[in-house]
């Protein structure tokens, strides 16, 4: 069909190419488009609508068959009621502050330190990005093998210098920094290409200049770059902020959510009721709050944008 | 004054340099342990002392043919590359239609709005859904069902990205094309695809990495079952009642190193993919 469509087309062209040949590229461009649309359709718009569908609704499981009742907002009342639900926020809003502000404070320097450096700046550069690379699951075998009470690295260091082993995981506190040490560590490497991609942008005749008139690399630093670079980092922090809140497979295997539910992000807790308690209602319920929550979040962002853009 | 400022320079240097060598060891420890880890027997392992003595028995206790390792290594090969071979295929065509032959707009309006909303949507939402239409399709379990979650979770990205190259190339050259004869398709096939291979390049290599990482998708769509990816058989050691340390360093070894080697090599093209693919997923 796509074939016929395009010899038609080649056809009119060659004859005379006027409003024929534009409809024929029209029909081309929809025929060209439309895997993606019927793949859309089938695995995001249908889970979409399905997730829709299913908040207001009860549903069972009996032998393995599915029974759903409408029981309007039912589902929706539940989630204030529900002290694992706003813990889960709570740990996923202060995981998500924690792990945006540190990501962008270490990338954003590591970009300017390597930019200016002389001896490591290949390297680095290099290097920096391998985190990003590594499977989340990997990362957390990784992490998991430093902070374990036994075999990690960390104990071992203090058993060398005569310490007792500490139990990192086992503590609230413990798990939720070394939660949060993991992600920054695997994630830094994202702010840093950016940023990094940004410097390279900037015109160094402005620089320059900055340094004639006396002004100290620190001064150039605080007054220059990161001014030019504010467009960027704000990109990058909308994207980390979706990031942190989609965060699922490092606590997963790291933390598993605890102890005492101190990790249990909202990912974690919308599996759970998912998988282990089954109550398919209520966990889409709480999973469309929190696709729309992300919903606006990045559509504030990006009518800030335009409107920042336009004044300029 | 000259002298001061010189000797003032140095010493800045010196202490940025040192700073980027901490963070440079910082980076790599994690990945350095694992590979250390991996090569020691887990009697070294478990000594509260270090103690290093180099093993291959991890290794080869996961490629023992009673262990599935092998087969969920073959088992993400086959993810890997077929989500590749299909997002690129439907990329193709899809970013060649939006660059240059203006779709209507009630056919591209909806592919940017769900193109740009399906990123910010987190996978275990759309859990339910997904299982859902894997049942009816019977792909429930199956490779085919995750290379098909892979594409769809792949395609926005790589979609803007390739269209994003056709965009660099002048639409004189289609034009010229067009006006010697040339049909629609020989014209994309021989004229405009091989100008646009760099960056399929860029873009196959970041969407193979999206996709031999993938993880949560693997683990609810195939229960561990036959069809299980190899970070979903690195979660079960992970997950067994007595963790056997060396086997699980050995295979986040075999998970990870080959990636970070390719990144080491490749680095050019993943940098372009990473910083294009988080900025348009």
């Amino acid at each position: 069909m796509k074939g016929n469509q395009v010899m038609k087309d080649a056809e009119v062209t060659s004859r005379s190419r006027g409003s024929n040949s534009l409809s024929g590229r029209r029909a081309t461009s929809i025929v060209a488009l439309l895997p993606f649309l019927v793949f859309l359709a089938v695995f995001a718009v249908y889970p979409l609508y399905e997730l829709f569908r299913l908040s207001f609704m009860e549903t069972e499981v009996l032998d393995g068959e599915f029974y759903s009742a409408f029981n309007g907002l039912a589902n929706f009342r539940k989630i204030p009621n529900d002290p694992l639900a706003i813990n889960a926020i709570k740990v996923t809003l202060l995981f998500t502050t924690l792990c945006v502000i540190l990501t962008l404070v270490a990338g954003t320097a590591g970009a300017i330190l390597v930019n200016s450096s002389r001896i490591f700046k290949k390297v680095a550069r290099n290097i920096f990005v391998w985190p990003a690379v590594v499977a989340p699951v990997v990362v957390s075998v990784m992490w998991l093998l430093i902070l374990d009470p036994t075999v990690g690295l960390i104990n071992k260091i203090m058993h060398s210098l005569g310490h007792e082993p500490q139990i990192w995981l086992n503590s609230k506190t413990g798990a939720f920094i070394s939660v949060v040490v993991v992600d920054v560590w695997h994630w830094t490497p994202i702010v840093f290409l950016f940023i990094y991609a940004g410097l390279n942008g900037i015109n160094l005749e402005i620089l320059e200049a900055g340094r004639v008139d006396g002004a100290s690399e620190s001064q150039i630093v605080r007054r220059i770059i990161l001014p030019i670079l504010m467009p960027t980092i704000a990109v990058i922090a909308i994207l980390r902020t979706i990031m942190s809140i989609k965060a699922f497979d490092e606590m997963y295997l790291l933390t598993k959510g605890g102890p005492q539910n101190a990790t249990s992000l909202i990912s974690l807790h919308i599996r759970k009721i998912f998988v282990e308690v089954l109550d398919f209602g209520y966990a889409s319920a709480l999973s469309l709050c929190i696709v729309i929550a992300l919903g606006l979040i990045v559509g504030i962002a990006y009518s800030l944008r335009r409107k920042n853009r336009s004044r300029k | 004054m000259t002298k001061v400022k010189i000797v003032q320079k140095s010493k800045i240097n010196f202490f940025l340099e040192l700073s980027i060598l901490i963070a440079i060891i910082a980076t790599l420890i994690p990945i350095i342990w694992i590979v250390i880890l991996a090569f020691l027997p887990n009697k070294s392992i478990i000594n509260s002392s270090f103690d290093f003595s180099f093993w291959l028995g991890n290794f080869r206790l996961l490629l023992d043919p009673s262990q599935n390792f092998v087969r969920q290594i073959f088992n993400s090969l086959t993810i890997t590359f077929g989500t590749m071979i299909l997002t690129l295929a439907i990329g193709a065509g899809s970013g060649y239609s939006l660059s240059k032959l203006k779709p209507p707009k009630w056919a591209t309006t909806p592919v940017f709005i769900l193109a740009s909303f399906l990123p910010i949507v987190p996978p275990i939402t759309l859990v339910p859904g997904i299982y859902a239409t894997l049942t009816n399709l019977h792909l429930l379990g199956s490779i085919t069902g995750l290379i098909l979650i892979n594409t769809v979770f792949n395609l926005p990205f790589a979609i803007l990205m390739i269209k994003s190259y056709f965009d660099q190339i002048p639409e004189e050259l289609r034009e010229a094309a067009l006006v010697d004869g040339a049909p629609e398709r020989k014209i994309f096939f021989s004229v405009l695809l091989p100008l646009a291979k760099p960056g399929f390049g860029a873009v196959g290599i970041y969407v193979a990495i999206m996709a031999w990482n993938e993880f949560l998708m693997g683990l609810i769509m195939t229960t561990g079952g036959k069809a299980a990816p190899l970070t979903v058989g690195i979660a079960s050691l992970v997950q067994d009642y007595e963790i056997t340390f060396g086997q699980m360093s050995a295979a986040g070894f075999v998970a990870a190193i080959p990636i970070i080697v390719l990144t080491a090599v490749a680095s050019r093209q993943i940098v372009s993919g990473l910083t294009a693919g988080a900025v348009k997923s």
